[in-house]
């Protein structure tokens, strides 16, 4: 037998058999599914348990409770001048639920913008509170003196923190906590002085002190307090207590996610073979709807579990990178049962060469067969969907799960009309005149954190740090 | 493809019933209440219970003479300190001084300083000529190496106490140095100013008696030896032995948690469905009893487990941190640790340690939570473990289980009306205004049956 030569030495051989492009007409092509780049491994969907709301609502029953903590000032800037929103002081403790626009916004007018280098101190510890401070930007350390002398950091406060609201009261006292700046900051500042040459100064006081008095006792989560006996002997009388529930418990209506599926009959009708086309349509369609559920189940403003987690549960990074020791505070909040970490995959790899630095290789866990990183072995598991802002700054999320847990849940309705999925229906919508087929695809859901400390947000992780 | 959540324009007419409309035609899905209040009440849940008949738990041991000195406790006044003068009993040989003129003359005698850290309080080998009761700060308790290093034997802190046997007025040397690792205030009487005491001399003749007294045979954790021969050869005679007990053992009665829920009639009559208004009053009640309970089982004053740590279990933080070597020194004390309980910022603080060396330790599966563990004892975060404004706390560490002489937890169940386990709901009548009154109670109690099942590393610091 002579094998076929290299093509330079023969002239060009003549065609003995059926070449494979003619054959090809006669064959049938083995097809891929039409496959797309857009799907990610929606963990969050699939780890939440999902609760039945029928009805459409969920109610979150809790116990009557009273704000303890204080939220966040927002400020607004034009160029390098910040100013906070007048309505937004009345996050300041002292001044919750002070609703004379005028007076907040002449209040407001007093601040004075001042700069702080890192390292600078703001407020010492000992000394009189005579201003109140709102951080606009920067990070500041909170010190404490430790038992035998030594300063310790207690907390790191970033954008929008406030201190000393107390300068606003009628005995300041002074400063519990040394604050000092770790990076440049810019600190908004109304003197006690400025503010008593105010004109509105006596609604303020006014109101000041009323809040300060009476209020029921509360436990130190600010629930109404149920009263307990404990550890007494002999026959004191008992006080009767019952426990008060919130009056109006928030509501979670079903969100949706829809859209209009259209396929030309004459496609529906005719190309179906091997592949129904109307079924791949629909199917690549909902994925796009599973995927915009996560994402809004993660970043919508009412119900996402970013936006929802509670002010007392966030906390700073103290460097900027994810570091191990960022992950052990966030552990600390979530600290009843903690479920899992989720976390941009650039988050994940940014923590593991802060882990590398240290010389900390934590284990990975198997979770239903995936080999998947984890902190303590708290699971670590990637979403796309927390998003990374334009200063390549992200959040971690930890949270517990589960209604008996009194964890976080995913609301969903199942058994609705021509369902197609648990809580998706696929309804047909009708044929137009241009021979158009319809179909509405719909997905209802929503996410309930049942109790504040079920989810830790760790915030301002800053990816990409040279260091 | 509309894919937004925008509602539509304004100006465009609603055209459906709306969401809004609908909902009041609905039923809503309701959560039962829920409440932040629950943590997860590790030591109820590792505890093991021991059933205790008739209210009270008898807890009998071996006859044992008291060995160690406690701790001496401050009056402070701006920053003066001085020691109540009944304290004074703690030191070697003042124990059952009864003359308290003599010691308040001798409390009135002490002198306060000011160590920085790393000055030297007290040098090995030379004669002793103070006594020194340590106020506030921490000090290194030096030895002598073999080969002249100088191990660090023990780190002691506020209200430990030194160089008591000068008050027997005889001479006598330092068996170790003492170096202040933190600014420490130090209480210091030296020998000139005993002497001038007027009651120097009845001090002297009560701390010498002490020392002369017969020691009675007991072991190294001064139980009362029992004699057994070993290792003879020919006939001696062997020793003749009985294990003697406590003649007064401690008795531990149930304490109790109790609470009084009110139910309106109308309100449990009526609003009962589809959740049923006086079982989720009740249910949540208990919740905040069990927390109670959880607190009173560490904090209590009389049982509570942070009060009743015998002086020899409790080490401190060498740097304040709770790191590796002193939670190997904590669990090193006891044999089969079964668990740490900390705080949760405490457990932060620790893990923050290990990363600082490069350590990651494994974590274990505790009931099906993954805790941290450190050498395999799993570490329990519960927020009753005290933290003070200065962010100090403490680590327990225990052995649990009557078997292995450890931690129990005391109940007694079957009692009546029961609810859960030692816990009853009982029926308390109707009032004149139509409320229903329930008691509900628990009763508990905790006993460590050996001193040496429980351990707490004292002063960890949790800021850095």
């Amino acid at each position: 037998m002579t094998a076929a030569g290299p093509a330079g030495s023969a002239e060009q051989q003549a065609q003995l058999s059926l070449s494979t492009s003619a054959a090809r007409n006669l064959a049938t092509t083995t097809k891929s599914t039409p496959q797309m780049q857009g799907i990610s491994s929606r963990w969050l969907l699939r780890l939440l348990p999902w609760v039945q709301a029928t009805g459409g609502t969920y109610r979150v029953n809790r116990r009557l409770s009273f704000t303890v903590g204080d939220g966040r000032v927002t400020f607004t800037n034009t160029g390098t001048d910040v100013r906070v929103i007048p309505p937004e002081l009345a996050e300041l403790a002292p001044l919750r639920g002070f609703s004379d626009e005028q007076a907040l916004a002449a209040l407001a007018d007093r601040f004075v913008q001042q700069e702080y280098a890192a390292g600078d101190v703001i407020a010492e510890a000992g000394q009189p509170v005579e201003q109140v401070f709102l951080l606009a930007h920067g990070k500041v350390n909170k010190l404490g003196s430790s038992k035998y002398g030594e300063t310790s950091v207690l907390d790191v406060l970033a954008n929008g923190a406030h201190f000393g609201a107390e300068a606003l009261t009628d005995s300041p006292g002074t400063w519990q906590h040394t604050m000092k700046a770790t990076t440049s900051c810019t600190v908004l500042a109304l003197r006690r002085q400025a503010f008593q040459e105010m004109r509105e100064v006596e609604t303020i006081r006014e109101h000041i002190r009323s809040g300060a008095t009476g209020g029921r006792a509360r436990n130190e989560h600010g629930e109404a307090e149920i009263s307990v006996a404990a550890g007494h002997s002999g026959e004191p009388a008992l006080a009767g207590t019952f426990v008060d529930y919130e009056l109006s418990p928030r509501e979670y209506e079903l969100s949706v996610a829809q859209t209009v599926l259209q396929v030309h009959t004459r496609v529906a009708d005719l190309y179906n073979h091997p592949m129904d086309q109307t079924e791949q349509q629909l199917k690549l369609t909902i994925e796009a709807l599973r995927e915009r559920q996560e994402n809004e189940m993660v970043n919508n403003p009412q119900f996402g579990l970013l936006h929802n987690a509670d002010m007392q549960q966030r906390i700073n990074t103290r460097s900027g990178p994810p570091s191990p020791d960022d992950m052990d505070d966030l552990l600390a909040t979530v600290w009843k049962d903690p479920g899992f970490f989720l976390a941009h995959p650039r988050t994940i790899s940014a923590f593991g060469q802060e882990c590398s630095r240290r010389g900390v290789y934590p284990q990975a866990v198997d979770v239903g067969g995936h080999q998947v990183p984890s902190w303590r072995g708290v699971p670590i598991f990637p979403c796309d969907k927390i998003g990374v802002d334009e200063n390549r700054t992200s959040s971690v999320l930890l949270m517990r799960t589960g209604e008996q847990n009194r964890g976080v849940v995913g609301l969903h309705q199942t058994g609705i009309p021509d369902e197609y999925e648990p809580g998706l229906s696929v309804r047909f919508m009708g044929i137009n005149e241009q021979a158009i087929i319809q179909y509405l695809v719909s997905t209802y859901y929503s996410a309930a954190i049942l109790v504040p400390d079920a989810v830790g947000v760790l915030e301002n992780v800053e990816l990409g740090v040279q260091s | 493809m509309t894919l937004g959540t925008n509602a539509e324009p304004a100006e465009e007419q609603q055209r459906s019933l709306q969401t809004t409309a609908a909902r009041n035609l609905a039923t809503t899905t309701k959560s039962a209440p829920h409440m932040q209040g629950i943590s997860s009440r590790w030591l109820l849940r590792m505890l093991p219970w021991v059933e205790t008949t008739a209210g009270s738990y008898r807890l009998n041991r071996r006859l044992s003479f008291a060995l160690g000195d406690g701790v001496v406790t401050f009056a402070t006044a701006g920053s003066r300190m001085e020691v109540i003068p009944q304290e004074l009993r703690e030191l070697p040989g003042m124990r059952e001084f009864d003359d308290e003129a003599a010691l308040e003359a001798l409390a009135g005698r002490f002198v306060q300083r000011e160590f920085a850290p790393g000055e030297v309080i007290a040098e090995a080998g030379q004669p002793v000529e103070q006594v020194v009761l340590l106020a506030h700060g921490k000090v290194n308790k030096l030895g002598t190496g073999p080969h002249g290093g100088r191990p660090v034997l023990d780190v002691l802190a506020d209200g430990a106490h030194f160089g008591g046997e000068l008050l027997t007025g005889e001479p006598s040397t330092w068996g170790y140095g003492l170096t202040a690792v933190t600014a420490c205030t130090v209480l210091t009487l030296d020998r000139q100013s005993f002497q001038e005491l007027r009651e120097a001399e009845r001090v002297r003749e009560h701390a010498r008696r002490a020392a002369q007294q017969p020691r009675q045979a007991a072991n190294k954790r001064g139980e009362k030896e029992i004699g057994v021969s070993s290792g003879h050869s020919g006939e001696p005679a062997i020793a003749h032995t009985f294990v003697d007990y406590e003649p007064a053992p401690r008795e531990f009665e149930l304490s109790v948690a109790q609470s009084v829920v009110q139910v309106h009639t109308r309100v449990a009559d009526f609003y009962s469905r589809p959740m049923d208004q006086t079982e989720h009053q009740i249910r949540l009640t208990v919740e905040a009893l069990r927390e109670r309970q959880e607190h009173e089982m560490l904090n209590n004053p009389d049982f509570g487990l942070l009060h009743n740590v015998a002086p020899q279990q409790r080490i401190q933080a060498r740097s304040g941190a709770p790191t590796p070597q002193d939670l190997d020194e904590l669990v090193s004390r006891r044999r089969r640790t079964r668990l740490l309980l900390a705080h949760p910022k405490a457990i932060a603080a620790f893990g923050r340690e290990c990363n600082r060396r490069g350590i990651y330790p494994d974590s274990v599966e505790v009931e099906g939570t993954p805790v941290l563990a450190w050498r395999g004892i799993p570490m329990l975060p519960c927020d009753k473990v005290p933290v003070d404004e200065h962010g100090t706390t403490r680590i327990l560490a225990m052995r649990t289980g009557e078997r292995d002489e450890g931690v129990v937890g005391l109940h007694q169940t079957g009692i009546p009306d029961e609810y859960q386990e030692g816990l009853n709901v009982r029926f308390m009548g109707i009032g004149d205004n139509a409320l229903v009154s329930y008691l509900v109670s628990t009763y508990y109690s905790v006993a460590v049956l050996v001193p040496d099942a429980l351990g707490v590393l004292d002063n960890v610091e949790t800021g850095r």
